[in-house]
């Protein structure tokens, strides 16, 4: 099995030896970026600033609950708020790939003028091997541009340092449960956000529309999950899909967009099945949906497709 | 023991290297083009899967023509490398009838080396557009499904060995003890 501790000990010695200078971290409160600063800062302590940045592309009150995440650490951290920046650069993109390769490409920018406010050389990131493995390389078929790998310029400014690129999601859990992480059991969430759950344009309507149904996708599998109805997910969300269809509310003819609800169980990301959320369950969510969003939304259908041939996210 | 993992661009490469180093074998990825004499002294090698037809890419398999033909070690083909031994020693390989993707009911057949100690039925996870038409002069099936005719297959002279799912995800049921039955094949063909 996995030797956390092990792990550990040799990637804080390893990350010493190679950071000779100051480092930033791209800290997005996921828990692999979360375990990845705090090896880092275990091991070149205030040499280290962690960055969030604040893509206008996250979930309801992420960034608050990130921050608290970030003063509780007690690392070095600052917020970048450049929301109006990734709305403009996304604007009439509809391609998949483009969209990855176009937010990538932002991260980097302002992870390396961050860099330079503090003199640091380095870029710490939380990639793991699902993110290297479908980013594609020479031999390997390219699924899906991870943002930290995939939308990488070719000439970066700073010296790459990957501590956690062998391991999986479910191995990073065990290191954040050893270290006490606060986002150890935080569900993955994709590094280009909202932006590949809003397929077609990414628009703040748009994402607007898409966080809300995130959220009460969220909400209603936590109860459930809290009243011992169903197991948590490994991810739930919701996606927006670009397909109006004719409905009726309240004896009025309605022509609005459709909300896909995705849950899936797997253990490492790379193979997943699709979760049987109980009938009651989707029952409120659909309506909660369609009632509290009815100007936008008036159909709500249901993701059954497993990993392969899916994948998890839909973009 | 020396097992490495021969890259041949699969998705699922590293988690075969995953499952190996979780079986407390000295492990490595290598790229399909490293020379046979820098690997000739491993004790087994595991061919990897890859996104390759293998029967229209071949170029893209590298040396494991070269492996297949020269190691004295016993080795273990998955997907595209099963599908890659196979045409290799005169076998047909061509689009699947129904590609499977994601669940399989998987059909034991022999018991004897890979699918020792395991049910005569269970669940493993495929992923896969072409399949093995024609098993070589010399192979034996050992497992199949109700989907695809070649699951598994075994070289009757010499420690070859190969399967069409996924041993090495999750979702795949026994797949540790499929690897850990690869590696007692290693152990008895070394006492040989």
């Amino acid at each position: 099995m996995f030797g956390v501790e092990e792990f550990v000990d040799e990637t804080i010695e390893d990350i010493r030896k190679k950071i000779t200078g100051n480092a930033i971290i791209a800290c997005s409160g996921g828990v692999d970026s979360m375990v990845a600063a705090a090896l880092a800062s275990k091991a070149i302590g205030d040499r280290l600033l962690a960055v969030y940045v604040d893509t206008g592309l996250m979930r309801k009150g992420e960034t608050d609950e990130v921050r608290a995440m970030l003063e509780h650490t007690g690392i070095n951290y600052k917020i970048a708020s450049v929301g109006e920046e990734f709305f403009a650069a996304l604007d009439g993109i509809t391609d998949p790939e483009q969209k990855r390769k176009i937010i990538g490409e932002k991260f980097i920018r302002v992870f390396e003028k961050e860099a330079k406010g503090f003199k640091a050389e380095f870029l710490v990131q939380g990639t793991i091997a699902p993110d290297w493995i479908e980013s594609g390389d020479g031999v390997r078929d390219t699924i899906k541009s991870h943002h930290n790998v995939g939308g990488l310029p070719k000439e970066m400014g700073m010296i790459l340092v990957e501590p956690l690129r062998d391991l999986y999601k479910d191995e990073v859990r065990d290191v954040a449960r050893f270290l006490k992480i606060q986002a150890s059991e935080r569900q993955p969430f994709p590094g280009p956000a909202l932006a590949v759950r809003c397929l077609g344009e990414v628009t703040p309507e748009n994402v607007e529309i898409v966080r809300e149904a995130c959220y009460i996708v969220e909400d209603e599998l936590q109860k459930a999950a809290k009243a011992g109805k169903m197991e948590i997910p490994w991810q739930y969300f919701a996606v927006l899909i670009p397909t109006r269809t004719v409905g009726v509310q309240g004896d009025r003819r309605a022509y609005g967009r459709t909300i896909v609800v995705r849950a899936v169980t797997s253990i490492d990301g790379m193979t997943a099945t699709y979760t049987a959320i109980p009938m009651d369950v989707l029952d409120t969510i659909s309506t909660r949906i369609t009632n509290t969003m009815k100007s936008q939304v008036n159909r709500v259908v249901y993701d059954i497709t497993n990993k392969p041939p899916s994948t998890i996210e839909w973009e | 023991m020396k097992v490495y993992v021969v890259d041949n661009g699969g998705q699922w490469t590293h988690r075969e290297w995953r499952v190996l180093k979780y079986l407390k074998v000295e492990t490595k990825i290598i790229p399909n083009t490293t020379p046979f004499d820098e690997i000739k002294d491993l004790d087994g090698l595991v061919l990897s899967g890859g996104a390759p037809s293998v029967a229209t890419d071949a170029s893209l398999m590298g040396n494991n023509g070269e492996y297949l033909d020269k190691a004295e070690y016993p080795i273990f083909g998955i997907c595209a490398g099963m599908q890659f031994l196979s045409e290799h020693f005169g076998g047909k390989l061509g689009p699947s009838v129904i590609p499977e993707f994601g669940h399989v009911d998987l059909i034991v057949k022999s018991h004897d080396d890979l699918f020792k100690g395991l049910p005569d039925a269970f669940t493993v996870w495929g992923s896969h557009n072409d399949e093995v038409k024609l098993v070589p002069d010399g192979f034996e099936i050992t497992a199949t499904s109700p989907t695809c005719p070649v699951e598994a297959v075994r070289c009757l002279t010499r420690p070859i060995y190969g399967v069409q799912f996924h041993p090495e995800v999750e979702n795949t049921e026994n797949g540790p003890q499929i690897f850990q039955n690869f590696l007692d094949i290693i152990i008895s063909y070394e006492k040989h």
